[in-house]
Parts: C-alpha cells; sequence; structure tokens
C-alpha cells in the first residue's frame, strides 16, 4: 500500500467515526439508543485518533521528503530546513485544513470529557450533535476537494519547490497559523453549546457557565495569533506596516469583533439574566465569521496577498456558511421570543449599560469591517464598476469606535452595576484621568502633535489608569489572587488593548518612510536617524542565494536587510531587518540592487514610533486572558432582586 | 408575576430573524455567483484619447518628440531586458520596424522599465533594432500610459490617437493585422 | 469648593490646555517624502492583488510611488495625483471609495445603521423607566440559587 494510500485510509477512518458520532448522538436523542453517550465518547476519541494518525503520517512524509505524496511533493523539499518543514504541512490549503480538523477533534474530546457528568443533559446531546457535524464536515472536506493525501509518482531524483519562500522566510510563521486555528476552531465549542440551548428551549445562564472559559480561552487564541501575524508581516514584508486591512485580515478580525463583545456582554447575562439572545446571536455570529474568514482565504472570491489558490473547497465551504447560519436563524425565530428575559435596566449609567455600549461599539465596529471588506462585490454586481475599499475607508470609519471605546474602557470597570452616582463616579476617576492628562502633556513636550493622535494618548491613558487602578485595589486586597480570575485578568488584558491602541496610533500618525539609492560609505538621514550604507555580501544557502547590504544605524549596530532568490521557482524574497528600541523603530529592506556594475543600494527605510508596544501588548493581552481563566476569588454570585429572569424554565444543573 | 407568558409576548425575535435572513441570502448568492477566475488587470482606458506627450533623450543621446512622428504608425513598446517574453518579442520588433520605417508608415519607439540606461544599449548592440529608445525617468510614462508589467505596446494611429494595448509579446504579423483593422475601420 | 471639584477643574484645565496647543500647533513641517508615503499607501498596486504600491516589490508598485514622487515635486496636488492613477489604471486603484453612485452607501450605511441602534436604545430606557422597577418574585429567586449552585460547583 503506497503511503498515501495509508494516509488517504487514516482521513477515511477519521470521517466514517465523525458521521457515526452523528447519527448515534441523534438516535441517542431521539431516544433510540439509549447508551449512546458510550459510543459517542468513543467515537470522539477514534475522531481524534484517527486525525492525530493523519498528521503523524503527514509529517512522517515530510520529513523523510515522501514524494510519492502528491502534497510533499508540490510544497515539501530536501532543502527546506527541520523547523519550516514541520511546519510546511499549514503553509498550503490541504495541509491547513488537516490541522484545523486536528484541532477541532481535540475540542470535541476535550468536551466529551469534561462533560462526562452531565450526559443525561439534552442540551450537551445537542453541543455534541453539533460538534459531530462539524468534524464530519471538515474530515469530509478532506475526503473530497481538499484530499491531502493524493499519490504522486516522483522521477528519478525529485525534489520539491519547498513552501512558499515567503512562509520559510521567518520563525513567527511556524507558530501563527496553529495559535489562529486553535481560536478560530475554538468558538466551535461556544457554538454548539449555543445550538444546544436553542434547541432544547432551556436557555438558562448554564450553558453559559458551562462554555465561558472556553470561549476566553479561543478568543485568547484569536488574540495571540492575529497579533503573531501582524509581527510577522512587520518583520519580514519589509513595508513597514503590519496592518493593511486586507480581506484576509479583515477576515480575521471580524470573528474577534463579535467574540470581543460577546465576552462582556455574558456578563450582562450573568450578573443580569438579559441579552440571551443577543448573546446567542453573538456567539453562532462568530462562529459563522470564522466559517466564512475560511472561505474568503481559500476561495479566492477577493482579492488578498493572503489567499491561498484557488481551489475547489469554496463553494463547500459558501454552503456550509450558509447552512449554519440558516439552522441558527430559524431556531432563533422559533425560540426566541420563548428565551426572551423580562429584564430591563435601571439606567444606561451603570456596569451593564456600559456592557450595553460597548456591545453597539463592537457590532458597529464588526459592521464597518465587513461591509468594507465585501462592499466592493456589492458594487461590482449592481453596477459593474470595480472599486476598491482600503486603509482610509477603515481607519477614518474606526477610529471614533475606537476613541468610543477607549473612553468606555475608562470608565466602565469602575460604573457599580445596576446605577452609579457621580460622586462614586468623580472619586475613583480621578486618578485615570489625571494619568490621561500627564499622557497628552508628556507626547505634548517629546513633540507630538494633531489632535487624533493626542486624543488616542489621552483617552488611553486614562483608560490604562482606569485598568491599572483596578488591578493595583485587587491585588491590594487579595495579594497575588488579585490578577487571576475574569475581573482581574480582564483588567491586565485591557492594559494590554490600550498599549496596542497607543502603539496604533502613534505609528500611524508619526510615520516616515524614505526610499535612498546609496553607494557603499554613503549616508543618508531620516527623521533623526542616519542610515549608513556600508558594502554588500553575498551567501548561498541550498534553496536560495541571499545578497545583502550592510546598513549601520546611527553609527552603532549593523543591520544586514537584502534580497533572496530560491533556486527553485526563481522567486524573490525580500528580507527585512528592524532595529528596534522603547521609543521607535527603524525598518530597512532592499528596494533593489541595481545591476549598473556598481554596489549601489536602493534602501528603504520606515521610522515608526512606539512599535515595539504593539508586541508587548499583545504578549500582556495573552497573559491576561490565561490569568482570566485562572479561577479566581469566588464572588457572591447575583443578588436575586437583580436577576429577573423566566421564572418557567428554571434550569436544574444535572 | 408581572410578566406575560412566553406565548402573549411580541414575535420580536421573529421580526428580526426575517430581514436579516434576507439580507443574509442576498449576500450568499452574491459571493456564490461571483466570478473567481478574473484575470484583475485593469481595463485600457486610454483608448481613443491622444497619447500622452513623450519628450527626452534616448540612450544614444538624440532629443525625442513623439509629436515628430505624427503622420504614422507608432509602436510604443515598454520592455525590460530581463524580461524573457520582452527578449521574445524583439526580433518581431526588428522586422517589423525594418519593413515600414524606412517609408514613414510605422516605427517602433521602446521605453525601459526600471532599468538601468547602460544595460539596455548592450542590449540593443547584440539584439539589434534601430529606433529611439527612453532609459532614464520612464516611471511617470508607464503611469501614463496605464502599463502594468512588461512587455506592454501601445499603438497610435498616425493621427497621435491611442488605438489599443497589446500586454505581452507582439508579432509583426500581429502588429500588421492592428493597423490594417484599424485602416478598414478608418476608411 | 471641595477638594474633588477642584482636582476635576485641574484635570480638566492642563489637559484642554496640553490637547490644544498640540492639536493648533503645526509642528514640523511635513515633508514630501511623508506625503508621498501617505499617497501610495492608499493607492493600490493594479497586479497584485489587494496590496498597496506601499506593500508591493511589484516593478509597476514602483514605478507608480515614484511617479507620485514627481509629482509632488512638480507640484501636484493630492487630489491631481489620485485622478491621474484613477485614469491610468481605474478607479479601483484608488483606495478611498469615492462618494459618487451607489458608492456613497459604505459611508452612509454605517452610520445610518449606528443612529439606528442608539435610538432604538433610548426609546428601550425611556419605557424602562416609564414602567418602573420589577419586583423579584419567588420563582426569580429559586433561579438564582439554582444559578448559584451551578456556578459554585463550577
Amino acid at each position: 500500500m503506497s503511503s498515501a494510500t495509508v494516509g488517504a485510509v487514516f482521513v477515511a477512518l477519521g470521517a466514517a467515526a465523525a458521521l457515526v458520532g452523528i447519527g448515534v448522538v441523534a438516535f441517542g436523542l431521539l431516544g433510540i439508543h439509549q447508551r449512546w453517550w458510550r459510543d459517542a465518547r468513543w467515537l470522539a476519541f477514534a475522531t481524534l485518533g484517527f486525525s492525530a494518525l493523519s498528521i503523524i503520517w503527514m509529517e512522517r512524509a515530510l520529513i523523510t521528503r515522501d514524494f510519492t505524496v502528491e502534497f510533499v511533493a508540490q510544497h515539501g523539499s530536501h532543502q527546506t530546513s527541520s523547523i519550516f518543514n514541520i511546519a510546511t504541512m499549514w503553509s498550503a490549503l490541504e495541509g491547513s485544513i488537516l490541522l484545523w480538523t486536528f484541532i477541532l477533534c481535540g475540542y470535541l474530546v476535550a468536551v466529551v470529557v469534561k462533560f462526562k457528568d452531565r450526559h443525561a443533559d439534552a442540551m450537551l446531546g445537542f453541543a455534541l450533535l453539533t460538534l459531530f457535524f462539524v468534524t464530519a464536515f471538515f474530515f469530509l472536506l478532506m475526503v473530497g476537494p481538499s484530499a491531502p493525501f493524493q499519490s504522486f509518482d516522483p522521477p528519478v531524483g525529485y525534489d520539491g519547490p519547498g513552501p512558499n519562500p515567503l512562509l520559510q522566510s521567518h520563525i513567527l510563521m511556524a507558530f501563527h497559523p496553529p495559535i489562529l486555528y486553535l481560536g478560530y476552531v475554538g468558538f466551535t465549542v461556544p457554538f454548539a453549546f449555543a445550538i444546544g440551548a436553542l434547541a432544547t428551549g432551556r436557555v438558562g445562564e448554564g450553558w453559559l457557565l458551562a462554555t465561558r472559559r472556553w470561549t476566553v480561552m479561543a478568543w485568547g487564541f484569536l488574540t495571540l495569533g492575529i497579533i503573531l501575524g501582524a509581527w510577522w508581516s512587520y518583520e519580514t514584508l519589509g513595508w513597514g506596516g503590519y496592518w493593511a486591512w486586507d480581506p484576509v485580515e479583515n477576515a480575521s478580525f471580524l470573528p474577534w469583533l463579535t467574540g470581543t463583545a460577546f465576552i462582556h456582554s455574558v456578563m450582562v447575562q450573568e450578573r443580569r439574566g438579559m441579552l440571551r439572545v443577543w448573546n446567542l446571536s453573538l456567539v453562532i455570529a462568530t462562529f459563522a465569521l470564522t466559517i466564512l474568514g475560511t472561505f474568503i482565504t481559500r476561495s479566492g472570491v477577493l482579492e488578498s496577498v493572503h489567499a491561498f489558490s484557488n481551489s475547489a473547497i469554496g463553494p463547500m465551504l459558501l454552503g456550509f456558511f450558509g447552512l449554519i447560519v440558516l439552522v441558527s436563524l430559524v431556531l432563533i425565530g422559533w425560540r426566541g421570543d420563548q428565551l426572551r428575559a423580562p429584564g430591563r435596566m435601571d439606567s444606561p449609567v451603570s456596569r451593564e449599560g456600559a456592557f450595553l455600549a460597548n456591545n453597539v461599539l463592537f457590532a458597529a465596529f464588526a459592521f464597518v469591517v465587513l461591509l468594507g471588506t465585501i462592499f466592493p462585490l456589492i458594487v461590482e454586481a449592481v453596477d459593474g464598476r470595480t472599486i476598491s475599499v482600503g486603509n482610509p475607508y477603515f481607519e477614518r470609519m474606526t477610529m471614533p469606535i475606537g476613541f468610543t471605546l477607549l473612553f468606555l474602557m475608562a470608565i466602565a470597570p469602575i460604573l457599580p452595576w445596576r446605577k452609579a452616582s457621580s460622586g462614586v463616579l468623580g472619586d475613583r476617576l480621578i486618578w485615570p484621568a489625571w494619568l490621561g492628562v500627564g499622557a497628552i502633556v508628556l507626547a505634548v513636550l517629546v513633540g507630538a502633535r494633531g489632535w487624533a493622535p493626542l486624543l488616542a494618548f489621552g483617552l488611553g491613558g486614562f483608560a490604562g489608569g482606569a485598568a491599572l487602578r483596578q488591578v493595583v485595589l485587587a491585588t491590594r486586597r487579595q495579594g497575588w489572587r488579585g490578577l487571576v480570575g475574569r475581573t482581574n485578568g480582564g483588567m491586565i488584558v485591557h492594559v494590554g488593548v490600550v498599549l496596542i491602541a497607543v502603539a496604533f496610533a502613534a505609528s500611524n500618525a508619526y510615520v516616515h518612510q524614505s526610499e535612498f539609492n546609496l553607494a557603499p560609505g554613503e549616508t543618508a538621514s531620516i527623521a533623526g536617524h542616519t542610515i549608513t550604507y556600508e558594502g554588500l555580501s553575498f551567501r548561498e544557502f541550498a534553496n536560495r542565494t541571499e545578497t545583502r547590504a550592510t546598513v549601520r544605524v546611527d553609527g552603532g549596530q549593523v543591520y544586514e536587510p537584502g534580497i533572496a532568490v530560491y533556486t527553485a521557482s526563481g522567486q524573490v524574497v525580500g528580507i527585512a531587518s528592524v532595529r528596534s528600541t522603547a521609543f521607535d523603530d527603524v525598518a530597512l529592506s532592499i528596494e533593489q540592487f541595481p545591476n549598473d556594475g556598481t554596489d549601489r543600494a536602493v534602501v528603504r527605510v520606515t521610522v515608526q514610533p512606539l512599535i515595539v508596544w504593539l508586541w508587548v501588548g499583545g504578549l500582556i493581552m495573552a497573559v491576561g486572558t490565561l490569568l482570566a481563566v485562572l479561577p479566581g476569588k469566588r464572588r457572591q454570585p447575583t443578588a436575586p432582586v437583580s436577576a429577573p429572569a423566566v421564572p418557567d424554565r428554571v434550569e436544574v444543573p444535572a | 408575576m408581572s410578566e406575560t407568558p412566553a406565548s402573549d409576548r411580541p414575535r420580536l425575535a421573529l421580526w428580526i430573524v426575517i430581514p436579516v435572513g434576507v439580507v443574509f441570502a442576498a449576500f450568499l448568492v452574491l459571493l456564490a455567483t461571483r466570478d473567481v477566475n478574473e484575470t484583475g488587470l485593469p481595463e485600457f482606458t486610454l483608448g481613443g484619447d491622444v497619447a500622452p506627450e513623450i519628450t527626452g533623450i534616448t540612450i544614444e543621446g538624440e532629443p525625442f518628440d513623439l509629436d515628430d512622428l505624427r503622420g504614422q504608425f507608432v509602436v510604443v513598446n515598454f520592455f525590460q531586458t530581463t524580461c524573457p517574453p520582452c527578449v521574445q518579442e524583439h526580433p518581431e520588433l526588428v522586422s517589423f520596424h525594418e519593413t515600414y520605417a524606412p517609408d514613414g508608415i510605422a516605427s517602433v519607439i521602446s521605453i525601459a522599465f526600471n532599468e538601468d540606461p547602460a544595460i539596455i544599449a548592450e542590449f540593443f548592440d547584440t539584439a539589434g533594432g534601430d529606433w529611439p529608445v527612453l532609459g532614464d525617468d520612464t516611471a511617470a510614462l508607464a503611469v501614463e500610459y496605464g502599463v502594468v508589467s512588461v512587455p506592454e505596446s501601445i499603438l497610435i494611429a498616425p493621427s497621435g490617437e491611442v488605438m489599443s494595448k497589446v500586454i505581452g509579446g507582439v508579432t509583426h504579423p500581429g502588429l500588421e493585422g492592428l493597423i490594417n483593422r484599424w485602416q478598414e475601420d478608418n476608411s | 469648593m471641595t477638594r474633588r471639584v477642584a482636582s476635576w477643574l485641574a484635570v480638566a484645565m492642563i489637559g484642554a490646555a496640553a490637547f490644544v496647543y498640540g492639536a493648533v500647533d503645526e509642528g514640523e513641517p511635513r515633508t514630501d517624502s511623508d506625503r508621498a508615503y501617505a499617497i501610495s499607501n492608499t493607492i493600490g498596486c493594479p497586479v497584485c492583488q489587494g496590496q498597496s504600491v506601499v506593500e508591493s516589490n511589484a516593478p509597476i508598485a514602483k514605478s507608480i510611488r515614484e511617479t507620485i514622487a514627481l509629482r509632488i515635486d512638480a507640484g501636484w496636488t493630492d487630489a491631481q495625483i489620485r485622478a491621474e492613477l484613477r485614469d491610468s489604471y481605474g478607479e479601483d486603484v484608488d483606495y478611498t471609495p469615492s462618494s459618487e453612485g451607489i458608492t456613497i452607501l459604505v459611508w452612509i450605511l454605517p452610520v445610518v445603521a449606528f443612529a439606528g441602534a442608539v435610538a432604538g436604545l433610548v426609546v428601550v430606557f425611556r419605557k424602562w423607566k416609564r414602567e418602573g422597577d420589577l419586583e423579584a418574585s419567588a420563582a426569580d429567586r429559586k433561579l438564582v440559587e439554582a444559578a448559584r449552585a451551578l456556578a459554585d460547583e463550577d
């Protein structure tokens, strides 16, 4: 049996296990199969086992350069270094679906293990049904249009081209996709429970408590994945940017926005029993948007540098996306009114009021990003014009939303539930306000000008101060426990968000970029930095030839941006080089080496302030998320009077 | 109990779901009917316009002005010596030019795209071709002529009006065909 | 005047003064290369799949960057430079959607939707205020007990 066939058998067995899983759970829910739980459990383990075997088999083929597997023949190479060789799996479509499925099976098993004591609950049954269904779909993608294991007959001495050179150029690329997938796929679990809640009509707050940590973890991975992607783009592409509002970037950002809205509004439901249908809709929207994003990335329907080449899985993903949304809409239409809580808010100036405002803003944010992303399609369909909607649109439209969110971040954490008095606010907000003003004064003193960045710094200081105030108070009261738990971890996440917002505003407002055509020994200056070009060097590698310029920045350290030519494909890839400090970054890339017989080089220099704080902020967000899912100090739950809820369907935990 | 039974509540969710569903269905149709195999090349908008002026110093140091060629067909060829189709089409241009230029019917001019004049001069020395070549400061010309990559050739009529653009390599018979068709259409 | 009010007044005054100074004072003049970057960053490369001419390394992207710098030297306005590029390569090289025809919807729809949402919330809050408070019933209390038990177990 050829090795491609072995892999295909693993995939087929996984698909079979997932399909049987659907049947078993369905019969169990119908009451036909009494002992469904035991079978479903084993089937869940089986899907994980077979997807793990598929992955191991693929990695084996990649590591041993087994070119009889077509995927390896197309994307592997003897010349690829070992770490990138492993990462080759998720550098192309089929392998990325393989990884996606494996992670999905991991979540499926985690649900089965975690909720083993609650299997009598029909809601868990429906959730498992949904999970098996999604798993089966992804396995079927691999059986059909996106088969990773197809056989290939390599000629003697065959060597593949290796993965896309852009993806081999930085170690971050090995981590960005798996982490992003952990986030994307993680939202399947809350989605499954949302469907379970709708199908059983037992909305209660139980499913929320059950999936809260899963959602927060998925959100954390998604955050980290997006930040790593931006970092990779900044470090390797050499154009000095990190976020381009490209359709695929937007596709990853959309579920992040709705997910962020959800993890805030879920607190209103827990405390006050309100916003149930809204929360269900957010969870469903988040999951649906991950599938939509996968479709956009993999169908070539929108132009993007990130897009995988056109493939046959586009229609299947679109169909799946349609099915998810259709089923969800029908369920919400059917059950929605029954689930609605009659609760009400006492005052808009309260914690729940702030969460509501947060949700309106995040929904508006998501709407702007979605509309801008797909608008060219709409215009083309309606009147045949081709237009672009790019960064000027997104920046102009989201800036006011961003400012308002920062303001909300400052006041929301200190607002009490139900109703706030101005005295309380005045006392609690004064120190954050001083911090905000301090940020403006400092920025003006170091030369920052313009209303937009200054407003961002001021609001950033205000919001950061409010978050820090909460952290300081909590640690003073509870010691180290003041850092863990949802509220405290959440405040640490806020600090990270503030850093990113401030760095984003500063780097966008005060970017300087120039190209210099320099002969060896010549110096150019830009934005207070001097760039000295010292000469050329050549390096031969197994799979590429590098031409690097030696560039001294500010008379100190030497950096070596250059150009790599990959032997197999002839593809030319820039090698960027960045000098980072806490204050600003000098990013260097080589535009070209003029082939006029001299050693001249055209060096592109981008100077941007505070870039490093984007990555620091991202790291703080990740750490904060981790702290947030650790069990914190248990609070007394809701006082009865603040939680009017549907009385006719009391949730009794199984 | 201050609350209405579930059945009597307004069917709010339903009334929201229906329009959302309609919008969503339209969205799906939009995505499903999108042709993903479009080339994505920008359309050529210059046809019929007066050709943007081209003046400058050729790589041989002669002054050049496109207006001096008014009255004959002109092939404005954007090229790069490192691009294989450009090298491939070169003999065709040479043969076309040699056939028509002596009688003042048609001629070729070349505009280098992102390349050093010294290298271009060397290329013309070996590959032949005796027509004006502009090598310096050609970036703006490429933009004015809507060039996206090389080779691209823009045909200009004797009146000075832009006829059409050929993306990719040209051939001698191909250029003749374009000129004949234009003459038929305009006689 | 209490200390709190005084403190807030000081915050407001210092903040406003610094902000207004920083917003009005123009600081260092914008260089030509800053201007060129700002335009290039919002012009798409005609052949490279959703990259701006700043991002792209395609020869034509480079030519367009050069051309933008040339035009700035020659004293063209930003609008003139954009118009030339739209003429040469079509409307879709300009990343800023125009406000002509149906395209204007992309600017208006979010504003309308947001205003609608805010108006809806205002109406709901008014209604709630009019109707007054709810009293918790025995069933409510029971529900909360159940939730509390579940939370403790979690």
